[in-house]
C-alpha cells in the first residue's frame, strides 16, 4: 500500500450566476477565512473581495445571464488560504481593467475596475487565467504569521 | 430575503439616510435611487449615517462616486457618519477618505454642514 500525500481542507461551491447568492458566497468565504484563522476584520475583507470576483463573472463573464453558474473553491493551504472563482463565461482580459483614479472617475461618472483594484488591494497575490473553456479567477492571502511571498 | 432598507430622515435641508444591511451588486439600486431621490428633490447636502451599514462593496462606492460631482456643483455634498471598522477599511483601502469627508458620528456631519457648509472633497 502506496502512502497518501494528505489532501488540503477543500470546499467547492456550485454558484448560480444570480445576485441574490453573492450573500450566501460571502457567508461562506468569512466562516471559511475564520476557520483557516483570520480574525473578523480580515475575514470581513477576503468576503468583500470574493463578492468582487463574483459581481465580476456575473456581470462581465456571463453578461448578467441568470441561468448559469460559477465555482468558488475555498483551499487552507497551511500557510496561506487560496479562494478561486472559476467560470465558463466569456474570455476576460484583465488587462482591458482600467487603472484606478479616483478623482477621474467623480468627474467622468466611472466606476468600472474598482472591484478588481479592490481585490487586489485586500488580497496578496489576485491572478487571472483561462483554463480551456473556464475563466479562473484565483486569489491568495497569507495566514497571520506567516512569511514567505505568497504562493499563487 | 431583505438584505437592504434605506431610511430617510430631512433634517432643516438637510437629507439623512440609513442605510441598514449590504450594499453590493444585489442591493445598489436601492440605495442609488434614495440619493437619486434626494437629487430629484433637490436636497443636495446629504449624510450618509451608516450605524446600520455592514459592509459595502465597489458597486455601492461607485453610486458614491457616480452622483458626487453633480451633487457638489449644486453647492452640496454627500458626508458619511458612524461607519463600522469593516466599512471604513474600504474607503480607506481605496482612497475614498481623501475624496469624502467622514465624521465619527451623525451630529457632526450634521453640523458641518451648518458650520459654513462648504463643499467639496476634505482638505489634506
Amino acid at each position: 500500500m502506496s502512502e497518501r500525500t494528505p489532501v488540503p481542507p477543500t470546499l467547492v461551491l456550485r454558484v448560480p450566476s444570480r445576485t441574490e447568492f453573492l450573500a450566501l458566497v460571502r457567508d461562506v468565504t468569512r466562516r471559511m477565512a475564520e476557520l483557516a484563522g483570520f480574525d473578523r476584520p480580515q475575514a470581513e475583507q477576503l468576503s468583500l473581495a470574493v463578492d468582487e470576483a463574483a459581481t465580476n463573472v456575473i456581470e462581465h463573464a456571463y453578461a448578467g445571464a441568470s441561468n448559469r453558474a460559477f465555482e468558488v473553491l475555498y483551499e487552507d493551504r497551511g500557510s496561506d488560504l487560496r479562494i478561486e472563482v472559476v467560470d465558463e463565461g466569456a474570455r476576460v482580459d484583465p488587462e482591458s481593467v482600467p487603472k484606478v483614479d479616483l478623482r477621474r472617475y467623480a468627474s467622468e461618472r466611472r466606476t468600472g475596475g474598482l472591484g478588481v483594484h479592490l481585490m487586489g488591494k485586500i488580497m496578496d497575490s489576485v491572478t487571472f487565467h483561462r483554463t480551456g473553456r473556464r475563466n479562473v479567477c484565483r486569489m491568495v492571502k497569507r495566514k497571520p504569521g506567516a512569511t514567505g511571498e505568497a504562493r499563487p | 430575503m431583505s438584505e437592504l432598507s434605506v431610511d430617510r430622515r430631512d433634517l432643516e435641508g438637510i437629507v439623512l439616510l440609513y442605510p441598514r444591511g449590504f450594499v453590493n451588486a444585489h442591493t445598489v439600486r436601492l440605495f442609488e435611487g434614495e440619493i437619486q431621490r434626494a437629487m430629484d428633490d433637490r436636497r443636495y447636502r446629504i449624510v450618509v449615517s451608516g450605524s446600520g451599514l455592514k459592509y459595502i462593496a465597489s458597486a455601492g462606492l461607485g453610486a458614491l462616486m457616480g452622483t458626487i460631482e453633480e451633487i457638489r456643483a449644486n453647492g452640496g455634498d454627500i458626508r458619511l457618519a458612524d461607519l463600522n471598522e469593516t466599512v471604513r477599511n474600504i474607503f480607506e483601502i481605496l482612497g475614498f477618505n481623501h475624496l469624502y469627508r467622514i465624521f465619527p458620528s451623525e451630529v457632526e456631519a450634521v453640523l458641518s454642514f451648518r458650520e459654513g457648509g462648504e463643499t467639496g472633497s476634505p482638505r489634506a
